[in-house]
């Protein structure tokens, strides 16, 4: 694949512009869990962009592409964690207020 | 080739992504995100990265996947969550504002980096095996990476615990924390017979 790495990179952007845009905009919890989901991925994306960049050999020596796969491997992992935690959130917050919109959710406001 | 499959692929992640984000209910929201990790997963394979293609495969549209259906099944939720005004969107003005305004300066950001960086020859990368060689990101996990690799083990752990008790019923997570700082009540004492 002769893509350039910019390419990998503006469409990691884009996803993760639309993980933000989906986080702050929507108001169901499951589908702002989803966003977050979406903009992890675009990080890993451009991890494994910036790696794929890195292996060139005439950039031998400048950086190092090991590390782009072992952080997305990391990341993968924390994703899976931060799911669980956070539908684990969404089942405590149904059964507190038999909801899912976040807008009525201020209890930690102070 | 390759390179048009590329572009087709991102092209459908786009969309898919599009799809979560404007999605009515959760469960097209989710499946349109399972949609988005598989295309993710051929790029990952087309970009020369097969094990962390299957491990997206696994994880996410294996596990993670099914533990959103599965709260979704769960809560039962039904067509009222999502049957209100503005379409389940919280459009609160400024915070609209500031999404839509983030959401396309990080695409112009990620346009401009396509510009800048134009240069990329795939003749020059070291053919015939793997960018994330199995053999050679194991010994980076055990031996530079050890410290994370731990740290997440840890992470997991702690994670599971946070886990059941956040999702465990109230009536028996004060029971069990109860039992845990010694101060049974007094019908559990006779009910259970206990001599103190």
């Amino acid at each position: 694949m002769n893509v350039p790495t910019g390419h990998l990179l503006a469409l990691a952007a884009v996803l993760f512009g639309l993980g933000v845009l989906g986080f702050l905009v929507r108001k169901n919890v499951i589908i702002v869990l989803a966003s977050i989901e979406l903009m992890l991925n675009a990080a890993n994306l451009s991890f494994l962009a910036a790696s794929r960049h890195w292996s060139q050999a005439t950039l031998a020596g400048q950086g190092d592409p090991s590390a782009g796969p072992v952080f997305a491997l990391f990341v993968i992992l924390v994703a899976a964690a931060e799911a669980a935690v956070g539908l684990a959130l969404v089942i405590a917050l149904y059964r507190l207020r038999q909801t899912v919109a976040l807008d009525g959710v201020a209890e930690l406001k102070g | 080739m390759a390179e048009a499959l590329f572009y087709v692929l991102g092209a459908l992640c786009v969309l898919f992504a599009v799809g979560v984000v404007r999605a009515r209910m959760p469960l097209f929201s989710v499946l349109s995100l399972l949609g988005s990790f598989f295309c993710l997963s051929g790029i990952y394979l087309l970009a020369g990265f097969p094990f962390l293609a299957a491990t997206q495969l696994l994880v996410y549209a294996g596990a993670i996947m099914v533990l959103f259906l599965f709260v979704i099944m769960l809560l039962n939720l039904g067509d009222a969550a999502e049957q209100d005004k503005h379409a389940g969107l919280s459009l609160s003005g400024r915070r609209l504002f500031v999404g839509s305004a983030s959401a396309a300066l990080l695409a112009l950001v990620g346009l401009a980096a396509a510009d800048a960086s134009g240069q990329f020859s795939a003749a020059s990368l070291p053919t015939g095996r793997a960018l994330d060689d199995l053999n050679e990101l194991a010994r980076l996990l055990f031996s530079h990476y050890m410290l994370p690799f731990e740290a997440s083990s840890l992470l997991l752990l702690v994670t599971m615990v946070a886990v059941i008790v956040l999702a465990k019923r109230q009536r028996e997570r004060t029971r069990a924390g109860a039992a845990r700082a010694g101060e049974r009540s007094p019908e559990e004492l006779a009910a259970s017979g206990a001599p103190r």
